[in-house]
């Protein structure tokens, strides 16, 4: 097959794809504005290597491993910042609705999950994430985070323990403030 | 569940996946009868059912602060940037040996005649860096064009070309002149020089050729020396020249790397009709003024009718 360069079939995959590499990067980094940044980041990579994929690669989940790599590398860098975030996330999950952004959102059970999963450590983070909401299965997610389909699975089961834990918890501070 | 039990917490990886409903036939039947006689590890499962469902909310769920518009916007005006300096090429084997074609979204961008594909690579790395990228697929139909021409299955190559590797505005200029010479039709340099007004340069007519970055399309082999000499070709390639020429009914003296006037038809710069070489007192016009045609059929097929005193069609040159 001859390709055109006039037309470019990356722009089906940046269509297909964007919004759901974003709204994952948006969990990953827990910070939602850097989702901005890695999304774009994602895909300017991905058109790079794009030519050398082969015809029948799965295309999603390649861009999944793509992103999350990034997603790694960028907590490499700022390690730091991350510790402050999981401490951040702990005193979250403490405090539980008397946080005042949390009071807003305390009542949805998504919300809450969401802000326990952005607590967790990055590797059960990204698995809970690619598994729970993107249902990648455990061989992608393995390649995403370089490791075994059996390691993705558990670190799904430890996130998936203390996301209940985390909800318990909440729960318990809740009953606790009624009179 | 009780925590102080070996068998709960064994069993806790099980009873999640039963949960998620990814669990094994084994794990599944070991899971239901453990909570037969475990009222904790019923609960546990109940609960991580319910988890389950919160957790496929988080799907449908808009994840707040998380609008991916503006990075789509911006990711778009990032790769329309890279795909404008971006460069596609392969490497082919040719009745003129290896090429490496190189095209962009403008067109064209390089013909290089090539010795080692290493070496060539290279040079495209530390022409365009990251922007280059080897994808045969794309250059491929560029290929099949140029391999009809060469096969002379046409005599037209209607590339688009993108002139990103011309060194200067000197340089397009003569590159733009020479792509103007028709099929089957020679000038000199200092023809060239003429033609873009600058006649004084020959030399550096002849330089801007020598690193011509899209030969046969940009036809630098229809370009020879005041004297008929060949002079040279891509470095010391000046076989191809020749057999380029040769190409396009072209009569070249192979031993002396020579085009001999007197046996190609000319077309004096502004007439529009071609003559023998020995009409009038062309023999003695300077080749910056001539262009010089191997056969009547190509002088013919740009347009160009016999001379009504020399008659070229009556007295044809033989061959």
């Amino acid at each position: 097959m001859v390709r055109d360069m006039t037309e470019d079939p990356f722009e089906t995959v940046v269509a297909a794809h964007h919004a759901e590499i974003h709204r994952y990067l948006a969990r990953a980094t827990s910070r939602p504005a850097e989702a901005d940044d890695l999304s774009q980041e994602t895909f300017v990579r991905a058109y790079k290597a794009y030519r050398a994929l082969p015809p029948d690669a799965n295309v999603r989940a390649w861009l999944f491993a793509i992103a999350t790599n990034l997603c790694r590398n960028h907590y490499r860098a700022e390690g730091r910042r991350r510790l402050a975030m999981a401490a951040a996330a702990a005193g979250a999950t403490e405090r539980g609705p008397s946080w005042p952004e949390g009071e807003a959102i305390a009542n949805q059970a998504s919300a809450r999950i969401d802000l326990i999963v952005a607590g967790l450590p990055f590797k059960q983070r990204a698995a809970f994430t690619l598994r729970k909401v993107h249902e990648l299965d455990y061989d992608a997610i393995g390649k995403s985070l370089e490791c075994s389909a059996e390691s993705a699975r558990a670190h799904v089961f430890q996130a998936l323990k203390k996301v209940r834990q985390g909800l318990d918890d909440l729960d318990v501070v809740h009953t606790e403030r009624q009179p | 569940m009780n925590a102080e039990n070996r068998t709960c917490r064994e069993i806790e990886p099980d009873l999640v996946a039963v949960a998620a409903g990814e669990a094994g036939a084994s794990a599944a039947r070991s899971v239901e009868r453990h909570v037969g006689i475990c009222r904790g590890c019923r609960d546990e499962l109940a609960r991580y059912r319910v988890l389950e469902g919160m957790v496929a909310d988080l799907r449908r769920a808009p994840l707040a602060g998380a609008d991916p518009t503006l990075a789509r916007a911006e990711l778009e005006s990032r790769l329309a940037d890279i795909r404008s300096r971006m460069v596609a090429y392969g490497i082919f084997s040719s009745p003129l040996g290896k090429l490496l074609i190189a095209r962009s979204e403008l067109g064209v961008s390089m013909v290089r005649y090539i010795d080692s594909e290493r070496s060539a690579k290279a040079y495209v790395a530390r022409l365009a860096g990251d922007d280059a990228v080897e994808d045969k697929a794309a250059v491929e139909g560029t290929y099949r064009e140029l391999l009809d021409y060469l096969n002379a299955r046409s005599t037209r190559l209607s590339w688009q070309l993108d002139l990103r590797w011309a060194g200067s505005d000197f340089q397009r200029r003569v590159l733009a002149a020479t792509a103007q010479l028709p099929y089957g039709a020679i000038t000199s340099y200092s023809g060239i020089a003429r033609r873009i007004g600058a006649p004084g340069s020959v030399r550096a007519v002849a330089q801007a050729l020598r690193h011509n970055p899209i030969p046969i399309a940009i036809p630098c082999h229809r370009v020879i020396g005041s004297s008929g000499d060949l002079t040279g070709y891509a470095g010391s390639k000046i076989g191809l020249k020749e057999r380029l020429l040769s190409l396009e009914g072209v009569p070249v003296g192979h031993a002396a790397h020579k085009i001999d006037r007197g046996h190609m038809y000319v077309l004096y710069e502004g007439y529009t009709e071609y003559c023998l070489p020995t009409c009038g007192s062309l023999a003695t016009e300077p080749m910056s003024q001539l262009t010089l045609f191997g056969t009547r059929r190509h002088a013919e097929s740009v347009g160009l009718t016999p001379c009504s005193s020399c008659r070229p069609d009556l007295h044809p040159i033989s061959a």
